[in-house]
């Protein structure tokens, strides 16, 4: 009886304590205001098609086709920009120059090779990691050991190629290292080389590759790995003929996003290479800046870059992906 | 005794793991190790410890000053970013709409562009339509960047929203855009709250964009950048590690938000 | 009669199937229509029209007296009790039944006042608070009810939304749906495949089959006067007896069953003598005895399989002219019998004919 009563009691005052009724938006659509523009357009076709599509189509030919655009049709411009007096005429010159002098075509071709290099050894390395995560891991500590991935992630591009300079530098820590345990008199010069450049690039991007990877190994199911085992595979073989064509497409995405955004690293390069190390977006930015200030030049640079990139990577999910992918 | 054949792998893969974070933990310690070394140059061993850098950056005007500017952009550009993102990703999964496969490409190729490029090209596209470089450039540019991490987030939470619940709130008495903003908006947040916190990182650390698009005043990224070519100091230690720990504080937040949010 | 909904030759199709083909149906204001048919017969294309979600390539709907054909679903006075109920995950349970009535601008008293009213009539109160999943299935179907209701629409459509339920919460729901639509008085067009389901709550049952409506009618009238054999299969169990008309004589119709004369009932048609026919002989209208029984028509045969389903028992008898007969009897009514010949036998007013379509093509 008395349980009764009190849950009864308990109804009433649920009853009476009133729920946050909206009517704000309802206010909203019966203004007169409302009815009369955004709530008469919506109605129609036309207006609901205006509403929808209006502001992202122009968005989308404006600033993603528009520079893209621009920068196409000023590298074939003599001269850009154009001063008063000045003349500018459509040229291929800008494209020209390219092709006969090697400071400008090694260092494309440097790039291509650092950001392949790269690409590869991110592979290597990040799999097996990706690998543990997805599938050693038992599933309620998955987040867990994702997110200690993920916090130099978090840092940034300027921190992390700082913090490389810790310790690569001529008193960082592994020159420091090798000198107290007497292996060296000297330190070992290794900033601003090739190798300081490829350690910062891979410092930089490797976990870039980790999520498409463990995407699509944890999509695996275990039970095809159960099964396999059960049908007398080993490690190797359960490897090589289920866990790595099944992640094929996570490998094709990671590979194609570490490539291009190894491509486009700009402030990794100029802190942490030196005169042997010069990359492609470094000629591309003298152009813009400092004393040979000529931008047609600089956005023909950019199109060829950006061009044989987008190739490279195209041609790459093409033919290891075998059919249309996309990168997402 | 056969088990240890199987099991070999399994240590192996555990061992690497903890390796691979050691090497990806390990600069980043050695950096803030270094913030508190009472010396001047930047150097192996640390010996005296001191906060003395750190007291200098919390008053340093210009560190203060770049923080408030790249958190003024930040916010900025991702707003911007999460209303069009979010209109864009309304604009694929609507119904009666063609191409959507050439709008979400060319809807999320800013991602796809190599940041350099992209730099250059938003610089020469700022310049053809007589804008001039700074706040409002950079701003410009960042949204355009983060446009497609919106797109994408906001595309992923609507394909696994009941196409119903629309239906239901237009059969209740909702027009298109009160639906939307009564049913489809509430249905994104999660998404778009983890969409919008990437976006202030992303912002956050921007360095390319606001390199070609920036004016004298710096921001964060670029304000570290040109202490460290000037030359080492436990001070950049110390002012890398403050925002170190504001940022990945700010992204294990969001982790834990967006993931509470998924499981509810 | 008032009709509160009217189709007039209404036509979908999407693409070259058609979906609805020249639809004309009427449907009386308070009463419980069912659309039973298979999956792609129309009926949900038909109330999807009904709601606005879908507008017919021809023909007019009337709602109330107005033509509602192309009014957009928020603007008129219908609602829909969707299948996977669709109700709105952000919001509470007191709060996705206010909906519709925040959106049509009631102060929140009213609001409060009515969505009370409407959760005490399913019993929820204590959960209004709670979001939809924290509820049960049943509870979620529920809700979903209610806030179609709460708007107080002319025509309540409910779109399969048993389906997702299992079998036992299926039937409690059967029932109180039905009180529900007592209690308020409101016309509710319901939309099923489950024959048992619109036979049960139904005042009124359309059979669409093929984007047309194949019969319509009470439920007693349509189980026991099926007019087509798409009807006699999807409604109930039946046997056909193809046959051949023998002689007329006022209702009684003398028929060939395969070598065996059978009497049969009146059916929508006119026979002729010499007309391919089926008769339709529900199971359970089917005696066994061992002794040779008094009914109507009788037929020697043997039991060939039988099925204990605790209530009855379901039989297949061969009849001496090689067919086959499904028959449900009363376990007790079998008890004796075994492997011997027996009679099978039934009166001529539980059978009814319909005309043989293979024949008529």
């Amino acid at each position: 009886m008395v349980e009764t009563a009190t849950r009864s009691d308990l109804n009433t005052t649920q009853d009476r304590e009133m729920p946050r009724y909206s009517t704000l938006i309802a206010k909203m659509a019966n203004s007169f205001l409302y009815r009369h523009t955004l709530g008469a357009a919506v109605e129609t076709r036309m207006g609901r098609v205006a509403l929808l599509a209006g502001l992202p189509l122009i968005w989308i030919v404006a600033l993603n086709l528009g520079p893209i655009y621009q920068m196409l049709k000023i590298s074939f411009l003599s001269n850009y920009p154009v001063m008063p007096g000045d003349k500018s005429e459509f040229t291929l010159e800008n494209y020209i120059v390219f092709f006969q002098e090697p400071i400008f075509f090694l260092p494309l071709i440097r790039s291509f090779v650092f950001a392949t290099a790269t690409t590869m050894v991110t592979l290597i390395v990040v799999y097996p990691v990706a690998y543990y995560v997805a599938k050693v891991v038992r599933p309620s500590g998955r987040p867990r050991a994702l997110l200690l991935l993920l916090v130099p992630f978090w840092a940034g591009e300027i921190i992390r190629t700082f913090s490389v300079i810790m310790l690569l530098s001529n008193r960082g820590a592994i020159n420091v290292l090798l000198r107290d345990i007497g292996l060296i008199d000297r330190p070992i010069p290794m900033l601003y080389t090739p190798f300081s450049l490829g350690f910062g690039l891979i410092y930089l991007i490797c976990l870039y590759m980790l999520l498409p990877l463990y995407s699509a190994i944890e999509k695996i199911p275990s039970s095809l790995l159960d099964a396999s085992a059960d049908l007398g595979a080993g490690p190797l073989t359960r490897f090589r003929r289920i866990i790595l064509p099944l992640s094929k497409d996570g490998i094709v995405s990671g590979c194609a996003l570490v490539f291009l955004t190894c491509i486009g690293v700009f402030a990794t390069l100029m802190l942490l290479g030196g005169p042997n190390t010069v990359l492609f977006p470094e000629t591309i930015s003298s152009f813009f800046h400092g004393a040979s200030n000529k931008w047609p030049v600089g956005a023909a640079f950019a199109m060829i870059m950006l061009t044989t990139a987008l190739i490279a990577a195209g041609l790459f999910v093409r033919l290891v992906g075998g059919k249309k992918g996309s990168t997402f | 005794m056969r088990n240890l054949v199987p099991d070999f792998p399994r240590a192996a893969l555990t061992a690497f793991y903890w390796a691979f974070l050691f090497y990806l933990l390990l600069p980043l310690t050695l950096m803030m190790a270094l913030s508190f070394k009472d010396a001047n140059f930047v150097s192996f061993p640390i010996g005296n410890l001191t906060l003395d850098w750190y007291a200098k950056v919390i008053q340093d005007k210009q560190f203060l000053e770049a923080c408030l500017y790249s958190i003024g952009i930040a916010a900025a550009s991702t707003l911007a970013a999460t209303i069009i993102g979010t209109w864009i990703a309304m604009l694929i999964v609507a119904e009666g709409i063609r191409w959507q496969v050439v709008i979400f490409a060319l809807a999320v190729l800013p991602a796809v562009v190599p940041g350099m490029i992209s730099a250059i090209s938003l610089r020469i596209f700022i310049s053809t339509i007589d804008m001039p470089t700074g706040t409002g450039a950079i701003i410009l540019g960042h949204t355009v960047h983060s446009v497609p991490f919106v797109v994408v987030m906001a595309l992923t939470r609507l394909r696994s929203m009941p196409k119903n619940m629309v239906d239901a709130a237009r059969d209740l008495g909702a027009d298109n855009i009160v639906a939307f903003l009564r049913v489809t908006l509430p249905y994104l947040a999660p998404a778009l709250f983890g969409g919008m916190m990437f976006c202030v990182l992303l912002s956050i650390d921007d360095f390319v964009r606001t390199f070609f698009l920036g004016g004298y005043r710096a921001t964060l990224p670029m304000l570290i950048f040109a202490k460290v070519q000037g030359g080492m100091s436990p001070e950049i230690n110390a002012m890398a590690t403050l925002v170190l720990v504001v940022t990945t504080s700010f992204g294990l937040y969001a982790e834990f938000i967006t993931r509470r949010a998924r499981t509810r | 009669m008032d009709p509160i909904v009217t189709f007039e030759n209404v036509t979908k199709s999407y693409g070259t199937f058609l979906a609805v083909e020249d639809l004309n149906l009427e449907i009386e204001r308070g009463k419980f229509v069912t659309l039973l048919g298979p999956s792609g017969c129309g009926k949900s294309t038909t109330l999807r029209m009904l709601g606005g979600f879908e507008v017919p390539n021809s023909g007019r709907i009337m709602l109330s007296g107005k033509d509602v054909t192309r009014v957009p679903p928020n603007k008129r006075n219908v609602n829909i009790v969707f299948q996977d109920y669709a109700l709105f995950p952000h919001l509470s349970v007191a709060r996705n039944i206010a909906f519709g009535l925040e959106l049509k601008g009631h102060d929140k008293k009213q609001i409060h006042r009515r969505v009370s009213e409407l959760l005490e009539l399913v019993q929820l109160q204590e959960f209004a608070h709670r979001i939809p999943a924290e509820l049960s299935g049943g509870q979620r179907q529920r809700v979903a009810l209610m806030r179609a209701l709460a708007p107080d629409p002319d025509v309540l459509l409910l779109d399969e939304p048993l389906s997702a339920l299992d079998a036992k919460l299926r039937q409690q729901m059967q029932m109180e749906l039905k009180s529900i639509q007592k209690t308020t008085g409101k016309t509710f067009l319901f939309v099923t495949h489950d024959q048992e389901e619109a036979l049960t709550m139904s005042d009124q049952i359309v059979v669409m089959n093929k984007g047309k409506i194949e019969q319509m009618g009470d439920p007693t009238a349509l189980y026991s006067q099926p007019s087509s054999t798409f009807v006699a299969n999807f409604i109930g169990e039946t046997n056909l007896l193809r046959s051949k008309v023998q002689s007329v004589n006022g209702d009684l119709t003398a028929v060939d069953w395969q070598g065996i004369t059978v009497k049969a009932g009146p059916g929508a048609l006119l026979p002729q003598p010499g007309d391919s026919i089926n008769v339709v002989l529900r199971p359970e209208s089917i005696k066994c005895s061992l002794s040779e029984p008094s009914t109507t028509n009788k037929a020697k045969g043997r039991i060939r399989q039988r099925v204990f389903k605790g209530n009855h028992t379901s039989l297949m008898i061969e009849v001496a002219n090689g067919a086959v007969l499904n028959a449900l009897v009363h376990p007790s009514d079998i008890a004796q019998i075994g492997d011997q010949d027996i009679w099978v036998g039934w009166n001529t007013d539980s059978t009814t004919l319909i005309p043989d379509k293979h024949a008529a093509e």
